[in-house]
């Protein structure tokens, strides 16, 4: 659906006080847009390699959510300073109504790239939840990394932009599982379908000892930490690359093939901001993808 | 780990939510309800792979038609009438799952062929004996309907029933129901279905008022000055006439939607979220009901009027309705929940047809401020604080406070706070009978009336009916497009109160 832009406001070398003030400019139209509702701040951190993906899937996000959305398009190498643009999303829903989200691009030249925690703490929405969506494989260790994730709620990732490495990456993202932290990868979303088409197969499936996966290696991933920590029992996993996950067999059985469409990244990563708590199956899950797998009594 | 553990796998899933395999069986399958409400709400609950694979549906009625016509008619219905598009994959599973068999409900003979029938489809799709009856047959054929439902049951899996309203007609024929009801099944297998509250915004109110520890302490007699609930509608019988000619206003939308909204509107919080937590809440609710005197009570009946431009006829000229009919369509009542959270505090309820939009609402209006410290005049802009609650259409809450006006002097107006679920979440809400028949597959009575509540409600209708029968209205008194009659608006203005401006 394409929205209505509403105060398109960019700016070079600007200071925040600026971004602020357009962003209150923005609560004082006369078109009614005032009297908006937000339910959180969503904050990407988008190096340019994934910034086309991040804009097309921000274009089927923001219809879900009335929120502030921050691009941080990070320029390290560029010099120092911050540009900004503000506008204001209106997507019609029939009756009169529109659901509004803010979105702000921030671009991080030069050393504003080091700390973007800094730029984006004075932009958070207050009382809401705050979500990072991390592109890429996050620097985990990084303060670039690490302060942003500890000013949010939750951490979205989607392992399937990780390089290589997925075992250590999944260790160290365990690692960032806590209290003050949750954590959702969009793959393992993309894997409910099939997780639902194994379950289906119970008890056929409950002496498992491998899993077939023609498949993405985060998504086979995954599916056989889950299998693992459910079952309680080592599953050992075959992959053959694919684009998809097309076809999943368990011990040589075929699992039937789950017949819905597959949803948008936008649609994936929807359904991850209305998580608000951990999810202790994906946990598990991502444990035992790591090979942190531990027979519980 | 042994195989007989329970799946898990499911843990997490949202195929906790799937229910156990079953049949669902609609009687009054040909209906318009079927063909607008059920058969969509089937479709959607397929096309979200929410139903059970092990999963059937039969369409039973007096028509004579073949599976076939049963499922095009069914196609037909769910592009005209679903929410979401016909897709082939979703649709085929639902159609090889549906089958039809005609009966005529008062023929034991008939009875038994569906009997038959549901036998042969239990083994075709496994659905190990368990059956749901969703009962949209008119009231005279409940009883007989029933009994031959229990008298056929088999020990086999579990066994439910949705009725649809109208569950009686007065409170000896709901009590007489309720007893044919109790003679075969369990209460727990009895689903009286309420639409309204399958709707999310109904929900939302509950979630509204023990999710948000701020209205609690003021949701009281102490803050509150009264409370108003509306439902309205622009429509007029729409061809049900001789349902309408018996029901009326009172029947049709006060003894169950209003009476509900005002039970959950008024009810203690309850313990749990549970069956029966709730709806033992919203029974006493009911219980302490003020019975209202005639004058706390209008009816009326609407007459030829302009509705969005169009001129529309009155009721008694409406085909099937009787010129000199004396069935009300529009009811509006002071009554009063006799416990120490709502003594002395009025609800003012009113439903009607023809009145000039679609909308039911709730407005809480709150005591005014005890001492304004302004000067004269200032805020003569000012109304009381009201919190109003949405429940259709622009679904959602607002609340009206007081704020200053920019400028040298202190002016203060009232302003509206606006939250619209349809500005805030995906306006993509369920429709209430995909809830409702879900839950019922899944066993839970939340959303569902129990029969002391119906009595209760039935109890209260019963009073009013009574004075009724001493008087004569001038039929028609209200104007189609109009907010009602006169006397509604002085039944207010008696209080030194008025309806809420739309």
């Amino acid at each position: 659906m394409t929205p209505t832009v509403l105060g398109d406001w960019t700016g070079q070398d600007v200071g925040l006080d600026e971004v602020e003030h357009e962003l209150s400019l923005l609560r004082s139209g006369d078109d009614g847009t005032e009297q908006r509702t937000s339910v959180m701040t969503h904050i990407a951190w988008v190096p340019p390699p994934w910034e086309a993906q991040a804009r097309a899937t921000f274009g089927d996000l923001g219809e879900f959510y009335p929120s502030r959305t921050i691009l941080l398009l990070p320029r390290p190498d560029d010099p120092d300073g911050l540009d900004a643009r503000v506008s204001m999303q209106c997507f019609p829903l029939g009756g009169g109504n529109s659901v509004c989200t803010e979105l702000v691009e921030l671009t991080l030249r030069g050393s504003r790239a080091e700390a973007p925690a800094s730029v984006v703490v004075a932009l958070l929405l207050p009382d809401l939840p705050a979500f990072l969506r991390w592109r890429g494989m996050p620097m985990f260790g990084d303060p670039v990394f690490e302060r942003l994730a500890g000013l949010v709620d939750r951490l979205v990732v989607d392992s399937r932009e990780w390089d290589e490495g997925l075992h250590g990456a999944y260790g160290s993202l365990a690692q960032h599982f806590g209290e003050h932290l949750a954590v959702s990868d969009i793959v393992w979303a993309r894997t409910l379908p099939w997780r639902e088409a194994i379950a289906q197969a119970w008890p056929g499936v409950a002496e498992a000892d491998e899993l077939d996966v023609s498949g993405p290696e985060a998504d086979a991933l995954l599916l056989a930490g889950w299998l693992r920590s459910r079952l309680q029992r080592p599953v050992a996993l075959c992959q053959r690359d694919a684009e998809e996950v097309e076809a999943v067999a368990v011990d040589g059985e075929a699992i039937v093939e789950p017949s819905l469409p597959r949803p948008s990244s936008g649609a994936l990563l929807s359904g991850e901001l209305d998580r608000f708590g951990r999810d202790r199956f994906y946990e598990a899950a991502v444990r035992a993808a790591a090979g942190e797998y531990v027979r519980h009594a | 780990m042994t195989v007989t553990e329970a799946n898990p796998l499911l843990e997490g899933l949202r195929l906790k939510r799937t229910p156990e395999p079953c049949i669902i069986t609609i009687f009054g399958a040909s209906g318009d309800l079927t063909a607008r409400k059920l058969f969509p709400a089937l479709y959607s609950l397929a096309f979200r792979r929410l139903l059970p694979e092990h999963f059937a549906v039969v369409g039973s009625a007096r028509s004579e038609m073949s599976g076939d016509e049963f499922r095009e008619a069914m196609r037909r219905a769910v592009e005209e009438h679903g929410r979401d598009p016909v897709r082939d994959d979703a649709w085929d599973w639902l159609a090889e799952r549906t089958s039809y068999v005609p009966t005529e409900f008062v023929d034991e003979a008939h009875e038994d062929r569906v009997a038959a029938h549901l036998v042969e489809v239990d083994r075709q799709w496994e659905t190990q004996g368990n059956r749901v009856y969703y009962l949209a047959v008119p009231p005279m054929a409940m009883p007989m309907l029933v009994g031959e439902l229990g008298k056929r049951r088999t020990s086999q899996g579990w066994t439910r029933l949705i009725i649809e309203k109208p569950f009686g007609h007065d409170l000896a024929s709901a009590k007489a129901l309720n007893a044919t009801l109790a003679e075969h099944f369990a209460e727990s297998e009895v689903f009286r279905i309420d639409h309204y509250l399958g709707k999310e915004t109904v929900q939302n109110l509950m979630a509204l008022r023990f999710a948000n520890g701020i209205f609690e302490p003021v949701w009281n007699r102490q803050f509150i000055d009264h409370v108003q609930i509306t439902v309205a509608e622009e429509i007029g019988i729409e061809g049900r006439a001789s349902f309408y000619e018996q029901a009326g206003a009172i029947r049709d939308v006060f003894q169950n939607h209003l009476l509900q909204l005002v039970a959950l509107t008024a009810m203690e919080p309850p313990p749990d979220f549970d069956a029966e937590s709730i709806r033992n809440e919203k029974v006493k609710v009911l219980r302490a009901l003020h019975t209202p005197g005639p004058d706390d009570v209008v009816r009326g009946q609407y007459g030829p009027g302009w509705i969005d431009g169009l001129e529309v006829p009155g009721y008694r000229q409406e085909p099937g309705v009787a010129p000199d009919s004396m069935t009300e369509t529009y009811v509006a009542a002071k009554l009063f929940v006799d416990n120490w959270r709502w003594a002395d505090t009025p609800f003012y309820v009113r439903t009607g047809k023809r009145l000039p939009r679609r909308e039911t609402t709730i407005a809480i209006q709150f005591k005014r401020a005890p001492h304004p410290p302004f000067e004269e005049g200032a805020a003569d802009g000012l109304r009381p604080n009201v919190l109003l609650v949405h429940v259709q259409p622009d679904e959602g809450v607002s609340l009206a406070i007081g704020a200053k006006v920019p400028g040298q002097g202190m002016t203060i107006r009232t302003v509206n706070m606006n939250f619209l679920y349809g500005g805030t979440f995906r306006t993509d809400l369920p429709e209430a009978y995909e809830r409702l028949i879900l839950d019922t597959m899944l066993g839970d009575a939340t959303l569902f009336m129990r029969a002391d509540e119906i009595e209760e409600q039935w109890s209260l209708v019963d009073a009013i009916v009574a004075f009724w029968r001493r008087d004569r209205p001038a039929f028609p008194n209200y104007a189609a497009g109009t907010w009602g009659p006169s006397a509604s608006d002085e039944l207010m203005h008696r209080d030194g109160r008025s309806w809420r401006r739309h």
